[in-house]
Protein backbone atom coordinates (compact mmCIF):
# COMPACT_ATOMS: atom_id res chain seq x y z
CA UNK A 1 0.00 0.00 0.00
CA UNK A 2 1.27 3.42 -0.92
CA UNK A 3 0.29 5.41 1.80
CA UNK A 4 1.06 9.12 -0.18
CA UNK A 5 -0.81 7.40 -2.94
CA UNK A 6 -4.03 6.25 -1.14
CA UNK A 7 -4.87 9.43 1.04
CA UNK A 8 -3.36 11.73 -1.99
CA UNK A 9 -5.18 14.81 -2.27
CA UNK A 10 -7.57 14.16 -5.21
CA UNK A 11 -8.33 10.79 -2.65
CA UNK A 12 -9.42 13.24 0.18
CA UNK A 13 -11.85 14.52 -1.93
CA UNK A 14 -13.09 11.54 -3.64
CA UNK A 15 -13.63 10.80 -0.03
CA UNK A 16 -15.55 13.51 0.77
CA UNK A 17 -17.93 13.12 -2.37
CA UNK A 18 -18.07 9.55 -1.74
CA UNK A 19 -19.79 10.39 1.59
CA UNK A 20 -22.13 12.85 0.47
CA UNK A 21 -23.02 9.99 -2.31
CA UNK A 22 -23.55 7.30 0.12
CA UNK A 23 -26.25 10.24 2.05
CA UNK A 24 -27.82 11.34 -1.34
CA UNK A 25 -28.50 7.74 -2.69
CA UNK A 26 -29.66 6.69 0.82
CA UNK A 27 -32.36 9.20 1.39
CA UNK A 28 -33.21 8.60 -2.19
CA UNK A 29 -33.93 4.97 -1.32
CA UNK A 30 -35.88 5.98 1.55
CA UNK A 31 -38.15 8.35 -0.51
CA UNK A 32 -38.58 5.16 -3.08
CA UNK A 33 -39.69 3.58 -0.15
CA UNK A 34 -37.49 0.25 -1.48
CA UNK A 35 -36.42 -2.30 0.69
CA UNK A 36 -33.14 -1.47 0.83
CA UNK A 37 -30.64 0.91 2.42
CA UNK A 38 -28.12 1.78 -0.49
CA UNK A 39 -26.70 3.64 1.77
CA UNK A 40 -22.61 2.60 1.38
CA UNK A 41 -22.43 3.14 -2.15
CA UNK A 42 -19.78 5.51 -2.24
CA UNK A 43 -18.08 3.47 0.49
CA UNK A 44 -17.79 0.86 -1.99
CA UNK A 45 -17.17 2.67 -4.62
CA UNK A 46 -13.74 4.12 -2.64
CA UNK A 47 -12.77 0.56 -1.62
CA UNK A 48 -12.80 -0.33 -5.40
CA UNK A 49 -11.22 2.57 -7.10
CA UNK A 50 -8.27 3.92 -4.11
CA UNK A 51 -7.57 0.48 -1.82
CA UNK A 52 -8.84 -1.14 1.59
CA UNK A 53 -7.84 1.44 3.96
CA UNK A 54 -9.37 4.26 1.76
CA UNK A 55 -12.43 2.13 2.11
CA UNK A 56 -12.51 1.43 5.41
CA UNK A 57 -11.45 5.03 6.69
CA UNK A 58 -14.25 6.47 3.98
CA UNK A 59 -16.86 3.70 5.70
CA UNK A 60 -15.61 5.02 9.30
CA UNK A 61 -16.14 8.30 8.35
CA UNK A 62 -19.60 7.88 6.58
CA UNK A 63 -21.02 6.65 9.75
CA UNK A 64 -19.38 9.97 11.83
CA UNK A 65 -20.52 12.90 9.33
CA UNK A 66 -24.25 10.79 9.20
CA UNK A 67 -23.99 11.28 13.20
CA UNK A 68 -22.52 14.32 12.89
CA UNK A 69 -25.10 15.99 10.59
CA UNK A 70 -28.20 14.66 12.58
CA UNK A 71 -29.50 13.18 10.51
CA UNK A 72 -28.68 9.74 12.04
CA UNK A 73 -27.72 10.17 15.27
CA UNK A 74 -27.37 6.45 16.11
CA UNK A 75 -25.27 5.84 12.98
CA UNK A 76 -21.44 5.70 15.13
CA UNK A 77 -22.40 2.94 16.67
CA UNK A 78 -21.83 0.81 13.56
CA UNK A 79 -18.72 3.05 12.23
CA UNK A 80 -16.58 -0.05 12.61
CA UNK A 81 -19.36 -2.32 10.60
CA UNK A 82 -18.89 0.43 7.98
CA UNK A 83 -15.24 0.77 7.96
CA UNK A 84 -15.00 -3.25 7.37
CA UNK A 85 -17.76 -2.79 4.13
CA UNK A 86 -15.01 -0.35 2.77
CA UNK A 87 -12.00 -2.47 3.40
CA UNK A 88 -13.71 -5.79 2.22
CA UNK A 89 -14.92 -3.65 -1.27
CA UNK A 90 -11.04 -3.20 -1.50
CA UNK A 91 -9.85 -6.42 -0.92
CA UNK A 92 -12.18 -7.74 -3.45
CA UNK A 93 -11.70 -5.09 -5.98
CA UNK A 94 -8.03 -6.21 -5.88
CA UNK A 95 -8.89 -9.91 -5.74
CA UNK A 96 -10.24 -9.00 -9.50
CA UNK A 97 -13.80 -9.99 -8.39
CA UNK A 98 -15.54 -6.08 -9.27
CA UNK A 99 -14.79 -6.93 -13.03
CA UNK A 100 -17.29 -9.46 -13.75
CA UNK A 101 -21.21 -8.10 -12.46
CA UNK A 102 -21.53 -11.82 -10.74
CA UNK A 103 -18.52 -11.84 -9.40
CA UNK A 104 -19.06 -8.46 -7.96
CA UNK A 105 -22.68 -9.46 -6.78
CA UNK A 106 -21.01 -12.80 -5.23
CA UNK A 107 -18.48 -10.40 -3.66
CA UNK A 108 -21.50 -7.80 -2.43
CA UNK A 109 -23.35 -11.41 -0.61
CA UNK A 110 -20.40 -12.41 0.93
CA UNK A 111 -19.42 -8.79 2.48
CA UNK A 112 -23.31 -8.61 3.35
CA UNK A 113 -23.15 -11.66 5.25
CA UNK A 114 -20.25 -10.49 7.33
CA UNK A 115 -21.84 -6.59 8.04
CA UNK A 116 -25.03 -8.58 9.40
CA UNK A 117 -22.97 -10.62 11.37
CA UNK A 118 -20.58 -7.67 13.00
CA UNK A 119 -24.28 -5.78 12.98
CA UNK A 120 -26.22 -8.31 15.49
CA UNK A 121 -24.22 -7.95 18.45
CA UNK A 122 -24.86 -3.92 18.27
CA UNK A 123 -28.65 -4.24 17.76
CA UNK A 124 -28.32 -6.84 20.54
CA UNK A 125 -27.03 -5.45 23.09
CA UNK A 126 -26.01 -2.17 22.67
CA UNK A 127 -29.85 -0.81 21.15
CA UNK A 128 -31.44 -3.25 23.10
CA UNK A 129 -32.11 -5.90 20.24
CA UNK A 130 -33.97 -3.07 18.16
CA UNK A 131 -32.77 -0.86 15.27
CA UNK A 132 -35.61 1.64 14.95
CA UNK A 133 -36.55 1.17 11.90
CA UNK A 134 -38.84 -0.70 9.86
CA UNK A 135 -36.71 -4.03 9.83
CA UNK A 136 -37.84 -4.39 13.52
CA UNK A 137 -40.95 -5.97 12.40
CA UNK A 138 -38.81 -8.55 10.93
CA UNK A 139 -36.90 -8.94 14.12
CA UNK A 140 -40.27 -9.05 15.90
CA UNK A 141 -41.32 -11.96 13.51
CA UNK A 142 -38.32 -13.96 14.68
CA UNK A 143 -38.68 -13.19 18.48
CA UNK A 144 -42.38 -14.63 18.16
CA UNK A 145 -40.93 -17.72 16.65
CA UNK A 146 -38.86 -17.69 19.97
CA UNK A 147 -35.98 -17.20 19.09
CA UNK A 148 -33.36 -14.37 21.50
CA UNK A 149 -32.65 -11.28 20.52
CA UNK A 150 -29.35 -11.86 19.38
CA UNK A 151 -30.34 -14.49 16.62
CA UNK A 152 -33.15 -12.27 16.12
CA UNK A 153 -31.14 -9.96 14.86
CA UNK A 154 -28.88 -11.80 13.05
CA UNK A 155 -31.45 -13.35 10.69
CA UNK A 156 -32.87 -10.10 9.87
CA UNK A 157 -29.57 -8.57 9.13
CA UNK A 158 -29.16 -11.73 6.99
CA UNK A 159 -32.43 -11.12 5.25
CA UNK A 160 -31.64 -7.56 4.57
CA UNK A 161 -27.82 -6.87 4.27
CA UNK A 162 -26.86 -9.74 1.54
CA UNK A 163 -29.08 -8.10 -0.85
CA UNK A 164 -28.62 -4.71 -0.12
CA UNK A 165 -24.33 -5.29 -0.60
CA UNK A 166 -25.05 -7.36 -3.67
CA UNK A 167 -27.31 -4.20 -5.06
CA UNK A 168 -24.09 -1.76 -3.59
CA UNK A 169 -21.55 -3.89 -5.45
CA UNK A 170 -23.37 -4.41 -8.76
CA UNK A 171 -24.16 -0.35 -8.84
CA UNK A 172 -20.05 0.24 -8.15
CA UNK A 173 -19.69 -2.25 -10.96
CA UNK A 174 -21.83 -0.44 -13.18
CA UNK A 175 -20.03 3.11 -12.47
CA UNK A 176 -16.85 0.90 -12.91
CA UNK A 177 -17.76 0.60 -16.48
CA UNK A 178 -18.96 4.11 -17.00
CA UNK A 179 -15.88 5.18 -15.46
CA UNK A 180 -13.11 6.53 -18.05
CA UNK A 181 -9.87 4.82 -17.47
CA UNK A 182 -7.77 8.11 -17.30
CA UNK A 183 -10.17 8.24 -13.60
CA UNK A 184 -9.10 4.95 -12.05
CA UNK A 185 -5.64 5.43 -12.73
CA UNK A 186 -5.87 8.76 -11.09
CA UNK A 187 -7.81 7.84 -7.92
CA UNK A 188 -5.62 4.54 -7.21
CA UNK A 189 -3.88 3.86 -4.18
CA UNK A 190 -1.82 1.52 -5.58
CA UNK B 1 -18.80 28.08 6.45
CA UNK B 2 -22.11 26.69 6.03
CA UNK B 3 -22.39 23.30 6.76
CA UNK B 4 -25.79 21.42 7.20
CA UNK B 5 -26.04 20.73 10.41
CA UNK B 6 -28.04 20.63 13.81
CA UNK B 7 -26.35 23.45 14.81
CA UNK B 8 -28.12 26.45 16.21
CA UNK B 9 -26.12 29.39 17.00
CA UNK B 10 -26.55 31.23 20.31
CA UNK B 11 -25.01 33.35 22.75
CA UNK B 12 -25.14 31.04 25.61
CA UNK B 13 -22.22 29.47 27.91
CA UNK B 14 -22.53 26.53 26.65
CA UNK B 15 -22.50 27.66 23.65
CA UNK B 16 -19.00 29.26 23.99
CA UNK B 17 -17.48 26.37 25.81
CA UNK B 18 -14.64 24.94 24.36
CA UNK B 19 -15.11 21.82 22.19
CA UNK B 20 -13.42 18.94 24.53
CA UNK B 21 -15.08 20.55 27.39
CA UNK B 22 -18.94 19.64 25.56
CA UNK B 23 -17.03 16.84 24.22
CA UNK B 24 -16.15 15.67 27.64
CA UNK B 25 -19.74 16.22 28.90
CA UNK B 26 -21.14 13.95 25.67
CA UNK B 27 -18.62 11.54 26.98
CA UNK B 28 -20.15 11.74 31.09
CA UNK B 29 -23.62 11.32 29.59
CA UNK B 30 -22.25 8.32 27.85
CA UNK B 31 -21.22 6.44 30.80
CA UNK B 32 -24.02 7.79 32.72
CA UNK B 33 -26.45 5.88 30.02
CA UNK B 34 -24.40 2.76 30.45
CA UNK B 35 -23.86 2.95 34.58
CA UNK B 36 -26.63 3.95 35.54
CA UNK B 37 -29.07 0.72 37.37
CA UNK B 38 -32.26 1.51 36.47
CA UNK B 39 -34.78 4.09 34.67
CA UNK B 40 -35.56 5.79 38.03
CA UNK B 41 -31.99 7.01 38.00
CA UNK B 42 -31.27 7.01 34.09
CA UNK B 43 -34.78 9.53 33.88
CA UNK B 44 -33.56 11.35 37.19
CA UNK B 45 -30.17 11.90 34.97
CA UNK B 46 -32.03 13.03 31.82
CA UNK B 47 -34.50 15.89 33.74
CA UNK B 48 -31.78 17.31 36.51
CA UNK B 49 -28.80 17.28 34.43
CA UNK B 50 -29.48 16.84 30.22
CA UNK B 51 -32.66 19.28 30.65
CA UNK B 52 -31.00 22.08 32.31
CA UNK B 53 -27.49 21.96 30.11
CA UNK B 54 -30.37 22.56 26.92
CA UNK B 55 -32.46 25.43 28.82
CA UNK B 56 -28.87 27.07 29.65
CA UNK B 57 -28.09 26.99 25.82
CA UNK B 58 -31.39 28.22 24.84
CA UNK B 59 -32.32 25.68 23.22
CA UNK B 60 -34.82 23.49 25.20
CA UNK B 61 -37.55 22.91 22.69
CA UNK B 62 -35.41 22.52 19.66
CA UNK B 63 -33.42 20.10 21.32
CA UNK B 64 -36.65 18.38 23.30
CA UNK B 65 -37.70 18.18 19.39
CA UNK B 66 -34.87 16.47 18.26
CA UNK B 67 -34.61 13.55 21.04
CA UNK B 68 -38.54 12.79 20.40
CA UNK B 69 -37.64 12.77 16.51
CA UNK B 70 -35.06 10.55 16.92
CA UNK B 71 -36.12 8.52 20.27
CA UNK B 72 -39.68 7.38 19.70
CA UNK B 73 -38.98 4.89 16.81
CA UNK B 74 -36.88 3.44 19.66
CA UNK B 75 -39.75 4.01 22.33
CA UNK B 76 -42.00 1.92 19.93
CA UNK B 77 -39.93 -0.72 19.00
CA UNK B 78 -38.54 -1.65 22.51
CA UNK B 79 -41.80 -1.69 24.07
CA UNK B 80 -43.08 -4.13 21.74
CA UNK B 81 -40.26 -6.09 20.84
CA UNK B 82 -38.71 -6.33 24.90
CA UNK B 83 -42.45 -5.61 25.92
CA UNK B 84 -43.29 -9.13 24.12
CA UNK B 85 -40.82 -11.08 24.47
CA UNK B 86 -38.44 -10.35 26.79
CA UNK B 87 -38.65 -12.65 29.87
CA UNK B 88 -41.45 -11.31 31.99
CA UNK B 89 -44.40 -12.79 34.78
CA UNK B 90 -46.64 -10.26 35.14
CA UNK B 91 -49.41 -10.03 31.87
CA UNK B 92 -50.14 -6.41 30.65
CA UNK B 93 -51.60 -7.19 27.54
CA UNK B 94 -52.78 -10.46 25.80
CA UNK B 95 -52.81 -10.85 21.68
CA UNK B 96 -53.13 -14.36 20.74
CA UNK B 97 -50.70 -16.55 22.65
CA UNK B 98 -48.39 -13.84 23.33
CA UNK B 99 -48.52 -11.42 26.26
CA UNK B 100 -47.03 -8.17 27.01
CA UNK B 101 -45.58 -8.43 30.55
CA UNK B 102 -44.84 -5.50 33.11
CA UNK B 103 -41.42 -6.73 33.38
CA UNK B 104 -40.70 -6.91 29.67
CA UNK B 105 -41.95 -3.44 29.14
CA UNK B 106 -39.94 -2.16 31.92
CA UNK B 107 -36.80 -3.73 30.23
CA UNK B 108 -37.27 -2.04 26.96
CA UNK B 109 -38.51 0.82 28.43
CA UNK B 110 -35.01 1.30 30.33
CA UNK B 111 -33.23 0.49 27.26
CA UNK B 112 -34.85 3.23 25.57
CA UNK B 113 -33.53 5.53 29.05
CA UNK B 114 -30.00 4.37 28.54
CA UNK B 115 -30.48 5.88 24.77
CA UNK B 116 -32.06 8.69 25.07
CA UNK B 117 -29.40 9.67 27.24
CA UNK B 118 -26.78 8.55 24.52
CA UNK B 119 -28.51 9.91 21.90
CA UNK B 120 -29.82 12.86 23.61
CA UNK B 121 -26.15 14.21 23.94
CA UNK B 122 -25.11 13.60 20.74
CA UNK B 123 -27.94 16.14 19.67
CA UNK B 124 -27.21 18.47 22.23
CA UNK B 125 -23.40 18.72 21.21
CA UNK B 126 -24.01 19.10 17.70
CA UNK B 127 -26.69 21.80 18.42
CA UNK B 128 -24.46 23.94 20.50
CA UNK B 129 -21.08 23.13 18.65
CA UNK B 130 -19.82 24.14 14.80
CA UNK B 131 -18.28 21.54 13.38
CA UNK B 132 -15.31 23.42 12.32
CA UNK B 133 -14.82 24.28 15.83
CA UNK B 134 -15.18 20.71 16.91
CA UNK B 135 -12.78 19.42 14.48
CA UNK B 136 -10.13 22.67 14.78
CA UNK B 137 -10.26 20.80 18.87
CA UNK B 138 -9.54 17.53 17.76
CA UNK B 139 -6.64 18.66 15.34
CA UNK B 140 -5.16 20.34 17.94
CA UNK B 141 -5.47 17.13 20.01
CA UNK B 142 -3.69 15.43 17.65
CA UNK B 143 -6.23 14.08 15.07
CA UNK B 144 -5.26 13.97 10.74
CA UNK B 145 -6.03 17.00 9.02
CA UNK B 146 -6.97 15.13 5.80
CA UNK B 147 -9.41 13.28 8.27
CA UNK B 148 -11.16 16.44 9.82
CA UNK B 149 -11.15 17.74 5.92
CA UNK B 150 -12.95 14.41 4.57
CA UNK B 151 -15.58 15.33 6.99
CA UNK B 152 -16.44 18.71 7.50
CA UNK B 153 -16.51 18.69 3.43
CA UNK B 154 -18.46 15.69 3.36
CA UNK B 155 -21.19 17.93 5.71
CA UNK B 156 -20.55 21.00 3.38
CA UNK B 157 -21.18 19.29 -0.02
CA UNK B 158 -24.05 16.49 0.90
CA UNK B 159 -27.05 18.55 0.83
CA UNK B 160 -26.31 19.57 -3.18
CA UNK B 161 -26.33 15.83 -3.53
CA UNK B 162 -29.31 15.20 -2.11
CA UNK B 163 -31.10 18.03 -3.95
CA UNK B 164 -29.20 16.71 -6.98
CA UNK B 165 -30.54 13.18 -6.40
CA UNK B 166 -33.79 15.05 -5.90
CA UNK B 167 -34.06 16.84 -9.23
CA UNK B 168 -32.90 13.65 -11.31
CA UNK B 169 -35.52 11.91 -9.42
CA UNK B 170 -38.74 14.94 -10.17
CA UNK B 171 -37.17 14.44 -13.61
CA UNK B 172 -38.06 10.80 -14.28
CA UNK B 173 -41.35 11.40 -12.81
CA UNK B 174 -41.91 13.69 -15.37
CA UNK B 175 -41.01 11.13 -17.98
CA UNK B 176 -43.49 9.52 -16.79
CA UNK B 177 -41.41 6.73 -14.41
CA UNK B 178 -44.37 5.60 -11.42
CA UNK B 179 -43.13 5.63 -7.95
CA UNK B 180 -46.10 3.29 -6.89
CA UNK B 181 -44.92 0.45 -9.48
CA UNK B 182 -43.66 -2.67 -8.09
CA UNK B 183 -40.20 -2.80 -6.37
CA UNK B 184 -37.93 -4.79 -8.69
CA UNK B 185 -39.14 -2.22 -11.67
CA UNK B 186 -38.25 0.55 -8.82
CA UNK B 187 -34.66 -0.95 -8.44
CA UNK B 188 -34.21 -1.30 -12.41
CA UNK B 189 -34.91 2.36 -12.88
CA UNK B 190 -32.52 2.81 -10.01
CA UNK B 191 -29.83 2.71 -11.43
CA UNK B 192 -30.33 5.35 -14.27
CA UNK B 193 -30.71 7.61 -11.95
CA UNK B 194 -27.94 7.13 -9.68
CA UNK B 195 -25.20 6.84 -11.80
CA UNK B 196 -25.31 10.24 -13.73
CA UNK B 197 -25.06 11.10 -10.45
CA UNK B 198 -22.20 9.30 -9.24
CA UNK B 199 -20.43 9.91 -12.33
CA UNK B 200 -20.89 13.57 -12.32
CA UNK B 201 -19.70 13.83 -9.30
CA UNK B 202 -16.60 11.92 -10.17
CA UNK B 203 -15.29 14.41 -12.56
CA UNK B 204 -16.37 17.05 -9.92
CA UNK B 205 -13.65 15.79 -7.30
CA UNK B 206 -10.30 16.38 -9.84
CA UNK B 207 -11.18 20.27 -10.25
CA UNK B 208 -11.58 20.73 -6.73
CA UNK B 209 -9.06 19.01 -5.54
CA UNK B 210 -7.10 20.93 -8.12
CA UNK B 211 -8.85 24.00 -6.37
CA UNK B 212 -7.27 22.58 -3.22
CA UNK B 213 -3.18 22.23 -4.30
CA UNK B 214 -2.98 25.51 -5.85
CA UNK B 215 -3.64 26.41 -2.41
CA UNK B 216 -0.86 24.18 -1.05
CA UNK B 217 -3.21 22.28 1.15
CA UNK B 218 -0.61 18.91 0.95
CA UNK B 219 1.82 21.10 2.37
CA UNK B 220 3.67 19.82 5.02
CA UNK B 221 3.75 21.46 8.52
CA UNK B 222 1.58 23.80 10.74
CA UNK B 223 -1.36 25.88 8.57
CA UNK B 224 -2.73 28.84 10.28
CA UNK B 225 -6.59 28.59 11.39
CA UNK B 226 -8.64 31.44 10.82
CA UNK B 227 -10.90 29.98 13.85
CA UNK B 228 -9.80 30.28 17.25
CA UNK B 229 -10.94 28.54 20.14
CA UNK B 230 -11.04 29.50 23.55
CA UNK B 231 -10.15 27.70 26.16
CA UNK B 232 -9.30 28.50 30.04
CA UNK B 233 -8.33 26.92 32.85
CA UNK B 234 -11.53 26.39 34.37
CA UNK B 235 -12.43 24.46 31.74
CA UNK B 236 -9.30 22.31 32.06
CA UNK B 237 -10.37 21.33 35.37
CA UNK B 238 -13.96 20.76 34.34
CA UNK B 239 -12.74 18.22 31.91
CA UNK B 240 -10.92 16.53 34.11
CA UNK B 241 -13.05 16.23 36.88
CA UNK B 242 -15.67 15.04 33.77
CA UNK B 243 -13.50 12.23 33.15
CA UNK B 244 -12.82 11.50 36.61
CA UNK B 245 -16.45 10.93 37.07
CA UNK B 246 -16.53 8.51 33.80
CA UNK B 247 -13.53 6.82 35.22
CA UNK B 248 -15.66 6.42 38.89
CA UNK B 249 -18.87 5.15 36.62
CA UNK B 250 -17.31 2.65 34.55
CA UNK B 251 -15.91 1.33 38.38
CA UNK B 252 -19.43 1.22 39.85
CA UNK B 253 -20.92 -0.54 36.83
CA UNK B 254 -18.42 -2.75 36.63
CA UNK B 255 -17.77 -3.29 40.79
CA UNK B 256 -21.81 -3.98 41.07
CA UNK B 257 -21.69 -6.96 38.50
CA UNK B 258 -19.26 -8.71 41.14
CA UNK B 259 -21.55 -7.64 43.95
CA UNK B 260 -24.78 -10.48 44.03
Amino acid sequence: MNFRKEFSTVNLVLMAVAIAINIAVGTLVLNLKLPLYLDSVGTVLVGVLVGPWAGAITGFLANVVWTLSGLFPQAIAWAGVAAIIGALAGVFARAGWVQQWWKAALAGLITGVVAAILSAPIAAYVFGGVTGGGTDAVVAAFRSFGFDALFSNLAQGTVSDPLDKAATFLIVWAIMLGLPQRFKARFSGE
Amino acid sequence: MTTSTLFQPRASRLHAAHPLTKLALTGLFLTLGVALPDIRWLLAAFALLMLPLAALAGLLLPFLRAAFTVLWPFVLSLSLIQGFFSPGDTPLIEIGRFAMTTEGLLSGLTVAARLLLALGSTLLLMLTTRPDNLMLALRQKGLPESLTYIVLTALQIFPRFQDRARVILESQQARGLEIEVNFLRRIRLLVPMVAPLILGSIVDVEERAMALEARAFNHPGAKTSWLELEDDARQRLLRAALLLAMLALIVWRVGRLFVP
